[in-house]
């Protein structure tokens, strides 16, 4: 008799899901000269239109999707494949409309170039 | 009948639990992906692989970014899959270090094949850093179909 209740609500305990989707964030490695930041990120499936860069109130984020590549019967599963995002803050100074993002052979690389008043400069010492 | 069907929701929740479990598993194992935990190290179960069947031939897909298809080599041996190489370090010259996460990998691996495949017919490829080698079924191990007759 007391599981009467139990049993209606088991739908709400347990909602069916259609498909979950994993995100990771992917492996970085993040470089710095004068002139740039150079950032390095496996994304191993990652495809030239599924990767987003967006660069929003001094944050960039960084996302991409990846297809679930099975192509049968499943013999051995180490891993599946997951989606990628990470957000990273940037140093103010970055000049916004030079960031350049290259792919190939699932390493982005995503350079960052100072704006001008970052750089170092020498100054000349003028004699009087 | 009601005890019956409380047994019954029990088995379930049991279920869901495992699910649970299962998912949480998975997602740990996202997290603590091995091989990169130390840098510069060999890594013992680098990279992790997928095998699927797909009739006619085994497909095994592996995540190697950053790996040049002249550092990789592959070989079937008796029954045996070796995948070997390296993942050079791709630090840029005259660069400041402020993280580093992607190591660089020397790694090898080898399957025992748990069917006989056509070497000769093998083939692997590299797209956007996920390795594919497709093993051709040998004929003898060709799912074949068989005919029904009526008499």
């Amino acid at each position: 008799m007391d599981n009467g209740p139990k049993m209606t609500k088991y739908d709400e305990r347990s909602p069916e899901r259609v498909k979950q989707r994993f995100t990771v964030a992917p492996r970085v490695d993040v470089y710095e000269n004068a002139n740039e930041l150079l950032l390095v990120a496996d994304m191993p499936g990652a495809t030239k239109e599924s990767v987003s860069i967006q660069l929003d109130k001094g944050q960039v984020t960084i996302e991409a999707s990846r297809a679930e590549d099975m192509t049968g019967p499943s013999l051995v599963s180490e891993y599946r494949p997951t989606d990628y995002a990470r957000v990273f803050s940037i140093p103010q100074g970055i000049d916004a409309s030079k960031i350049d993002a290259q792919l190939s052979g699932g390493v982005l690389r995503l350079r960052l170039p100072k704006s001008d008043a970052l750089k170092p400069r020498r100054i000349e010492v003028r004699s009087s | 009948m009601l005890r019956q069907l409380g047994e019954f929701d029990r088995t379930f929740s049991m279920l869901d639990e495992l699910r649970r479990r299962m998912d949480r598993m998975w997602e740990d194992w996202d997290a603590d992906e091995p091989g990169f935990s130390t840098q510069l190290s060999s890594a013992q179960a680098w990279p992790r692989v997928n095998v699927f069947d797909t009739g006619s031939n085994l497909v095994l897909k592996a995540d190697v970014p950053g790996v040049n298809e002249k550092d990789l080599h592959i070989s079937i041996n008796q029954g045996a899959l070796s995948i070997s190489g390296e993942r050079k370090h791709d630090a840029p010259q005259g660069y400041a270090v402020h993280r580093l996460e992607r190591g660089a990998v020397n790694f090898s691996r080898a399957f025992s094949l748990p069917i006989p495949v056509d070497a000769d017919k093998t083939t692997a490829t590299i797209k956007d850093g996920v390795l594919t080698i497709t093993l051709a079924k040998a004929p003898e191990a060709q799912p074949r179909k068989i005919g029904v007759q009526t008499r």
